[in-house]
């Protein structure tokens, strides 16, 4: 009589248990994240409209993705032209990174026994700087230098808070650098371009920038040393930005995304985590024509696929901690059940329940170009060429004495159709 | 025995959460004077463009050259305050409140910018032939400004560094500095700037 009571009382904690997993899985997994993965999915397809459709408002994902969906519509919009859309959702994903600086003790005790799913996603350290640069991107598409310098500002915020997983973004430094430079403030921007500099290792690809800003700030020292790294062709030849310039940011492949792993140690302990896995190969940047024989493009580029590992690196070491702790709190719960049955099926749930946090902003490129082209008088004729495929930018028209612009252009490669050319802007 | 007491502990507790909760959830609102200094972080807000503008706005008007056209009331003109903060902050606000606290003092006049491109519609608008010749505004009677005043507003942050504590310290320092400049000579006659120094601190952890 009390086995059969003992297999009934089991067979309903069984029941509970099997409820609270499901429901446990529904929560974690996230129903709400199927519309994040089709917008993903028509967004690789080119069909730019259906994926900023799939995300309609915010309630479309899970509370605790709102950061995913605010960055990734803010990047589709980007690339489908919609440069105040994007600002606007890419602003709220800024202000909700700044209150999500407090660590919620709720969800860090939930998640001790469950998993790293039912905690807000904060975003990596990269992907937190990315935000600022498609902010500032966004605003120099708009011709708002002023508003672009701000976000280039709390750009360098998270430059100095997170050095190492950020310091290989050189895209960024250079759009920080080219705000500055574009309100006139030479001091800022030539610190900038120095740091870039530094960090890239090779000065050349703003060699250039930085005679001319040295000249200015009358450091003759540093115009002749940096006047090394220019070619000595171009130092013979016309190369004059009296003009303007074209300025292009090159968007190409996709970003590498977290895939799980799990380290299991018998009987039910089981560690998870995750890894970015690349999902193309090495692609090289554009060549850039019909140029004359004194003209050769800066080019600034960014590995994304780096910077996010770099990141990743950067958390292990909190990583490992909570990891451990969770195995630690779990086994400690399973460990004090008395009845051994329900300890093995709280054991069972537990190991379910551990499933590795793969969120990651996925419409990243896999790399960022800044592409700076000197333009001449009269109309300007540029190509670019990759992989196979050649972008015509729409002619630019230089009228002799107008005084220098900046022509602004942000493609990425095979996303629909090419989006409209932003408003030149008076440079100095 | 022991079980019913921890069974009844166990309910009040949930009682006591809940209502705690919904407590907390119910929404309030509360009418406040724009005069009150209201700060809820270290960032920029109503209470100091009111103060700053206060400030500098009595500078410019008791120092030379305003102190010393008290009959005439010069024309100014006002250009936008250049943001070069680190936030996203209306900087047309300032000068709207610059105008509106020169002009209330009685001192000086202002051309309307802002307003030029209507202007010159309606102006247009007048002579196309709707609207009889004695009610035409007269052409080329606008009056030339002859000062400019501009601004720059600035920050500067500077987080506590890394270290093991409960609350994290944020110090935040702005300066608006405003330029009156003679249109017809480019001479800066007047300069001034206020500032604000202000300490925050937000917990790491919260519910």
């Amino acid at each position: 009589m009390s086995d059969k009571m003992n297999s009934s009382q089991v067979v309903r904690k069984f029941k509970w248990l099997c409820l609270l997993v499901c429901l446990l899985s529904a929560v974690i997994s996230g129903c709400a994240s199927g519309k994040l993965n089709k917008a993903r999915k028509d967004f690789y397809n080119g069909q730019l409209d259906q994926a900023s459709g799939a995300l309609s408002s915010p309630e479309d994902v899970s509370t605790r993705d709102q950061l995913l969906f605010y960055m990734e519509k803010g990047a589709i919009l980007h690339h489908a032209g919609d440069y105040q859309g994007s600002i606007d959702l890419l602003l709220n994903a800024a202000a909700l990174i700044k209150d999500q600086d407090v660590i919620s003790a709720s969800q860090q005790t939930a998640s001790l026994v469950t998993s790293e799913w039912l905690t807000d996603y904060k975003g990596e350290y990269a992907e937190r700087l990315l935000v600022h640069t498609y902010l500032m991107m966004n605003f120099l598409m708009l011709g708002n230098h002023e508003s672009a310098l701000i976000e280039a500002k709390q750009a360098l915020e998270v430059y100095d808070t997170f050095p190492e997983a950020c310091s290989a973004d050189y895209f960024t430094r250079a759009l920080i650098a080219h705000c500055y430079e574009a309100l006139n403030e030479i001091n800022g921007a030539y610190i900038e371009y120095k740091k870039l500099a530094e960090f890239m290792g090779d000065p050349a690809p703003v060699a250039r920038k930085l005679c001319v800003l040295a000249r200015r700030l009358g450091f003759d020292d540093e115009v002749e040393h940096f006047r090394q790294f220019i070619p000595e062709s171009e130092l013979k030849g016309s190369r004059d930005s009296s003009a303007g310039e074209l300025i292009v940011f090159v968007s190409q492949g996709k970003s590498p995304v977290k895939i799980p792993h799990n380290i299991v140690l018998p009987p039910s302990i089981r560690f998870s985590f995750s890894t970015y896995e690349s999902r193309g190969s090495y692609m090289p940047p554009p060549s850039v024509g019909p140029l004359s024989k004194s003209v050769v493009p800066d080019v600034v580029s960014t590995d994304v696929g780096e910077i996010l590992k770099a990141s990743l690196k950067e958390r292990l070491a909190q990583i490992i901690v909570k990891e451990t702790a969770r195995v630690v709190a779990k086994e400690a719960i399973a460990h004090n059940i008395n009845d051994d049955n329900l300890e093995v099926l709280v054991r069972i749930a537990f190991f379910l329940m551990e499933v590795p946090d793969t969120r990651c902003w996925e419409t990243l490129p896999a790399y960022m170009r800044m592409i700076r082209v000197p333009l001449s008088p009269g109309e300007n004729q540029i190509h670019l060429n990759a992989m196979g495929q050649t972008v015509a930018i729409p002619p630019i028209e230089v009228t002799p004495g107008k005084g220098p612009f900046y022509h602004y252009y942000s493609v990425r490669n095979g996303m629909g159709p090419l989006p409209p050319m932003g408003n030149p802007q008076p440079g100095n | 025995m022991f079980r019913n007491f921890f069974k009844k502990s166990a309910f009040l507790m949930s009682a006591a959460v809940i209502v705690l909760m919904m407590v907390g959830c119910s929404a309030t609102t509360r009418d406040i004077s724009p005069d009150e200094a209201i700060h809820y972080d270290e960032g920029y807000d109503f209470s100091d463009k009111k103060a700053i503008v206060s400030d500098l706005v009595e500078s410019l008007l008791n120092k030379p050259p305003l102190v010393s056209r008290l009959d005439d009331r010069p024309v100014l003109i006002i250009y936008g305050v250049a943001n070069r903060t680190s936030e996203h902050i209306e900087t047309d606000g300032i000068t709207d409140d610059i105008r509106q606290e020169i002009l209330q003092s009685g001192r000086a006049r202002f051309v309307n910018k802002v307003q030029r491109d209507n202007i010159a519609k309606e102006s247009a608008y007048q002579y196309g032939g709707n609207v009889s010749a004695e009610t035409r505004l007269a052409r080329a009677r606008q009056v030339g400004a002859e000062y400019m005043v501009t601004g720059t507003l600035r920050s500067i942050k500077k987080k506590q560094p890394k270290q093991i504590r409960l609350k994290k310290k944020t110090l935040q320092y702005y300066s608006l500095t405003l330029e009156l400049t003679d249109l017809q000579t480019g001479l800066i006659e007047w300069t001034d700037s206020a500032e604000i120094v202000r300490e925050a601190s937000k917990p790491f952890i919260g519910w």
